[in-house]
């Protein structure tokens, strides 16, 4: 049997919070630790992934990882630059994230520690260090972990991940404006004429059945929910999922388990618990099975 | 596989009759795989005097674009294999197409993916969803299309 689990290392999204009202859920920035034994992989590398370095130095064992990315945007890459494995020399990390070969990954990854941003760069890093080019089929493999990526709906190339491991399937879309072309249609009706209306309603159809099909089957899904409705209403096309949308769209693609995440760092304690509060009365009033966590620092999970 | 267009690629005849030279259509290339802007496309485009080629993927494009410059080509952001952007940027490293025209057609109306576009040279960003006349104007506007012989 392996020794299989996940840890929330960073929920937050947009920029850390480290406020006294918001602990319970959690201060950091966006990263997940999912673990096979002895294989680790890292999904994003916000300030999260700082604490998780320093956990890693305390023991001798591993001495390897890979580090996945959604994307580049600060809340995802900024705690690189004190993330202590990648600077010791017995280290090897892979890297992996949106580009179109190594060298654009390694320049992403790279370009916010410079003069005069950070006092060093990623060449003062002495872990053997590697990018890996993306393949046509889209995948990837970390020993018994097997990943796929898919471009999500997120300002710039934004990856979700559908990882497998120990026979069940993690699905990671930390980032993902869901149902934003039925707004689009919705908001913009008035513009079109019948045949349009007909072609656009048909476009809806397609664009929810892709974005079930992403998530399908997933076992656990840990997904976007910025956003209360009446924020999103302010913030509509800024890439982020009122949790409401994130759970519709969860029940309906059959997903088990649903971990909200990538918390509005303006929502202190209270504030998510009203959140969650409300999340398992739509599923109750949807009359299924599928559980919903908030997703909270330091929570593991055994895979 | 490349999802072509249900029209012949070729020529048609103003007036052979009368010896009038044969006129190629202008070549509009289509990425994308949602088969409700195939349509908006293929309805857009009927009576405009263009050869619409449709690839529902940016490996399967390659099939023409690999050796073929369109007139125009229209290009969508996600897609099942690459992201529409990267694919351009593939695409500009190639001579053959560091001037193609292309315009960006996208439900992602961010405004990093617009800058991203603009910088690899797009003409526009047309946001999803847009009327059958946006995309006929938008072709005529680049191709100079005519209206389709009877």
């Amino acid at each position: 049997m392996s020794d299989a689990y996940l840890r929330f290392w960073g929920v937050r999204g947009s920029y850390a919070a480290p406020f006294a009202s918001h602990l319970g859920v959690g201060g950091n920035t966006s990263c997940v630790e999912i673990r096979v034994n002895d294989h680790i992989l890292v999904c994003d590398a916000g300030t999260g992934i700082i604490s998780f370095g320093n956990e890693m130095m305390k023991q001798d064992k591993i001495r390897e990882l890979m580090i996945v990315l959604t994307h580049y945007h600060w809340d995802h890459v900024c705690g690189l630059p004190f993330f202590v494995p990648a600077f010791m020399p017995d280290w090897k990390i892979r890297f992996f994230g949106p580009g179109q070969d190594e060298d654009e990954i390694r320049k992403h990854v790279s370009a916010q520690m410079r003069a005069p941003y950070f006092p060093v760069g990623t060449e003062s890093w002495l872990s053997d260090t590697t990018y890996l080019n993306p393949k046509k089929d889209r995948t990837l493999h970390y020993g018994p972990i097997e990943i796929r990526y898919d471009s999500v709906h997120h300002p710039g190339v934004t990856y979700g991940y559908r990882i497998k491991v120990n026979g069940k399937v993690v699905i990671y879309i930390s980032d993902n404006e869901c149902k934003f072309i039925e707004k689009s249609v919705t908001k913009r009706q008035g513009e079109f004429n019948e045949e349009e209306t007909t072609l656009y309603n048909e476009m809806v159809q397609e664009e929810h059945q892709s974005e079930l099909d992403l998530i399908k089957n997933a076992d656990i899904l840990i997904h976007d929910a910025q956003y209360t409705p009446e924020d999103y209403e302010k913030k509509r096309g800024w890439g982020h999922s009122c949790y409401i949308d994130t759970i519709n769209m969860a029940i309906d693609a059959g997903v088990k388990e649903l971990y909200l995440y990538h918390h509005d760092p303006y929502y202190n304690d209270d504030a998510i618990e009203v959140i969650y509060t409300h999340s398992n009365q739509i599923i109750s009033e949807r009359d299924t099975d599928m559980i919903c966590h908030i997703a909270r620092e330091g929570m593991k999970i055994d895979l | 596989m490349a999802a072509k267009a249900d029209r012949e690629f070729g020529f048609f005849c103003d007036d052979d009759r009368r010896g009038v030279m044969a006129k190629q259509l202008p070549v509009v290339v289509l990425i994308d795989n949602s088969p409700t802007i195939k349509k908006l496309f293929e309805r857009s485009t009927e009576k405009l005097g263009v050869e619409l080629l449709v690839f529902d993927s940016a490996e399967s494009s390659w099939d023409y674009l690999g050796d073929s410059k369109p007139d125009l080509l229209i290009l969508s952001i996600i897609l099942p294999d690459q992201d529409g952007l990267t694919h351009l940027k593939e695409l500009r490293k190639q001579p053959l197409h560091e001037d193609t025209s292309v315009i960006m057609v996208s439900s992602k109306d961010y405004m990093q993916d617009r800058l991203v576009a603009e910088e690899l040279g797009a003409l526009e960003f047309i946001p999803k969803p847009m009327p059958i006349q946006t995309i006929t104007d938008v072709i005529v506007k680049y191709t100079k299309a005519e209206p389709r012989a009877q």
